[in-house]
């Protein structure tokens, strides 16, 4: 105990005033309180945890597990299996195409929504009626995934407004089954998904965009800089953190994204093999797989963190710059 | 300042005219570039909004963005969508889930905040950490595990079990942006009450949570809206018609080509949306506050 007490140097006369509890009582009454103010913050914090604990971390742990065992729905056997259902992923052509589209969204949502929002925030920003336009564009954001996808379903069905407007304008050899060939309705799907999304990417982009400190801009005006070099040398390398951020935000919600392909691949021949989250759904609750299911989950989870810890990690070695 | 010789016959008028000029096309072509895209972003809304004036007839003839020939078709196609989506026992589930979840979710976080924040206590950053790790994880990793455990505890096909997961997912994210805002707020203020001997909650009551009502409001809509639209939690741990949410009722609507016909999907699709568009139209501001919270 006593090698706890502070390292301060006393005068050599000094002593405590009469009456006053030894410093060794003083240490152990503030334990005492430090360990009640520990138990009150507990109490505060133990519902979070909780609930956290009980329906979120818990079934991590469980599906990890799983991912070890031999386990169906139906026949409800469950013996440890090792690796045998990461094995079977790697052998499985299914899983091999939802991985592929799966990449290609997550190709897609690094790029798209970012440059799209960050023109769409350059171009609404103090543009007659902004307010408006903002709204516009935030608008389908407002719309879960599932109505979005019922509406587009139709939106490329065979007479639907694609189809129909490319016979309109003579291009009826382009007009297609958007969402039941293989190669388009990956790309299809991204459009639909971008369309919803790139809204917010811009409202978090022009949220960014004013918190930038004017003095720069104003100045490098001064100097004679065109638009064009304001931007790419003043206002872009500002802006990283924020583009970072959004681009977090778009990749981990297109690669996860499923209300939305589920509902818009209704027609598509193997569903199955549209996206990786898709891909787990169907093994798990149609097959009736669960523990290969739960591989495929573990998949997605290490991508998902491998994903978020890359660009935090490039988004503190930014700000250390 | 001495008094400056100005000569305005050396100002060049036509250049600044010019530049003025040059100014105002930029902005007229900025606009119009925005309101074509603009317009072509409310194309899918503007269908979606014909399509249910039209009976399935009208729908399958013509151009699919043509006006529709009279508004009566709407009251048939209303009904039919509302009787065949069991769409009153969805709303009243998807509003169930959404204020009961997003509430609780709320106020436990702001509990936690305040332990976080106005409680002095070792290994604060470790707590933190166990509750905002449920954020890191993807969706799917919750599902199987998740079905298999209702299914042991009889929590398949319960709002109690809906209500609860709802909860839960939705805590995480308040707690970070609520332990911000707490941690901004003058520590006077609980102090002075501290010493006179109010205990913890009351201090949380009466102090700490009337400060927090706006950040609170705006985190509610967040996650009322997150819920009313989440589909995949719905279809994973419900399967019977009285405590499925009002999405998944969409999707099997969908789903059930035999007896519906587009129009009547189209409806169920606008009224399914509409409390949580108007929600954001009404309280846009709060909204977008709540964007720079995410962006924080």
């Amino acid at each position: 105990m006593t090698n706890d007490r502070p390292a301060i140097a006393l005068p050599r006369n000094w002593a405590l005033p009469p009456g006053a509890p030894s410093i060794d009582a003083m240490i152990a009454a503030e334990r005492r309180r430090a360990r009640k103010r520990l138990w009150t913050a507990l109490a505060f914090m133990a519902p979070a945890i909780g609930f956290v604990a009980i329906f979120l971390l818990l079934p991590v742990v469980f599906n990890l597990y799983a991912s070890l065992t031999q386990w169906a729905k139906f026949s409800g056997l469950n013996q440890f299996a090792g690796l045998a259902n990461y094995q079977r992923l790697a052998s499985n052509p299914k899983f091999f195409d939802a991985t592929w589209n799966t990449m290609i969204w997550v190709a897609v949502s690094f790029v798209l929504p970012a440059t799209i929002g960050l023109s769409l925030a350059m171009l609404v920003r103090g543009v007659k009626g902004e307010e408006t336009f903002k709204s516009i564009f935030f608008l389908p954001r407002m719309f879960s995934a599932t109505a979005v996808g019922v509406v587009w379903y139709y939106v490329y069905a065979n007479e639907g407004i694609i189809n129909s407007g490319l016979r309109a304008v003579g291009l009826g050899n382009l007009a297609n089954r958007w969402l039941y060939e293989s190669h388009l309705a990956t790309p299809a799907m991204i459009v639909t998904h971008v369309w919803q999304q790139v809204g917010l990417m811009m409202v978090l982009l022009l949220i960014g965009l004013n918190a930038l400190p004017s003095e720069p801009m104003e100045a490098a005006k001064v100097d004679g800089a065109s638009r064009s070099q304001i931007f790419r040398h003043i206002v872009l390398p500002l802006l990283m953190p924020t583009l970072i951020m959004v681009t977090t935000v778009s990749v981990l919600a297109g690669f996860t994204s499923f209300d939305l392909v589920w509902v818009m691949g209704r027609d598509f021949p193997n569903r199955s093999t549209l996206t990786l989250s898709v891909n787990q759904y169907w093994e798990s609750f149609r097959a009736g797989y669960w523990a290969y299911g739960s591989a495929i989950a573990v998949v997605l989870g290490i991508i998902a963190m491998s994903i978020s810890w890359s660009l935090g990690a490039l988004q503190h070695r930014l700000d250390k710059r | 300042m001495s008094a400056t010789t100005f000569d305005l016959a050396s100002l060049d008028f036509d250049a600044i005219a010019r530049r003025s000029n040059q100014a105002r096309t930029q902005r007229v072509v900025m606009f119009a570039i925005t309101a074509i895209l603009a317009l072509a972003w409310v194309t899918p809304f503007y269908y979606l909004a014909i399509s249910i004036f039209k009976s399935n007839a009208e729908y399958g003839m013509g151009s699919p963005l043509a006006l529709p020939t009279s508004f009566a078709p709407v009251l048939e196609n209303v009904a039919e969508a509302w009787t065949k989506a069991k769409m009153g026992s969805g709303m009243l589930n998807s509003l169930l889930y959404g204020v009961v979840g997003g509430a609780a979710a709320i106020f436990i976080a702001a509990l936690a905040s305040y332990g976080l924040t106005r409680i002095d206590f070792r290994g604060k950053g470790f707590w933190f950490m166990l509750i905002f790790s449920g954020t890191i994880f993807p969706l799917q990793m919750y599902l199987i595990p998740l079905f298999m455990g209702y299914n042991k505890l009889g929590l398949t096909n319960s709002r109690l079990g809906m209500m609860l997961f709802y909860t839960a997912v939705c805590i995480p994210f308040p707690v970070l942006v609520l332990r911000n805002y707490m941690a901004g707020l003058p520590r006077e203020m609980d102090e002075a009450a501290r010493i006179d001997g109010c205990s913890e909650f009351r201090i949380f009551r009466s102090i700490i949570l009337p400060n927090c009502w706006a950040p609170m409001a705006t985190l509610f809509l967040i996650q009322f809206t997150w819920i009313w639209n989440d589909l995949i939690f719905s279809m994973v741990l419900t399967n019977r018609e009285d405590a499925r949410s009002l999405m998944n009722g969409l999707m099997v609507l969908q789903g059930s080509y035999a007896n519906t016909t587009p129009n009547v999907v189209m409806t169920a699709t606008l009224l399914a949306s509409l409390p949580s568009v108007l929600l954001f139209l009404l309280l846009r501001r709060h909204f977008m506050n709540g964007l720079k919270l995410q962006s924080l």
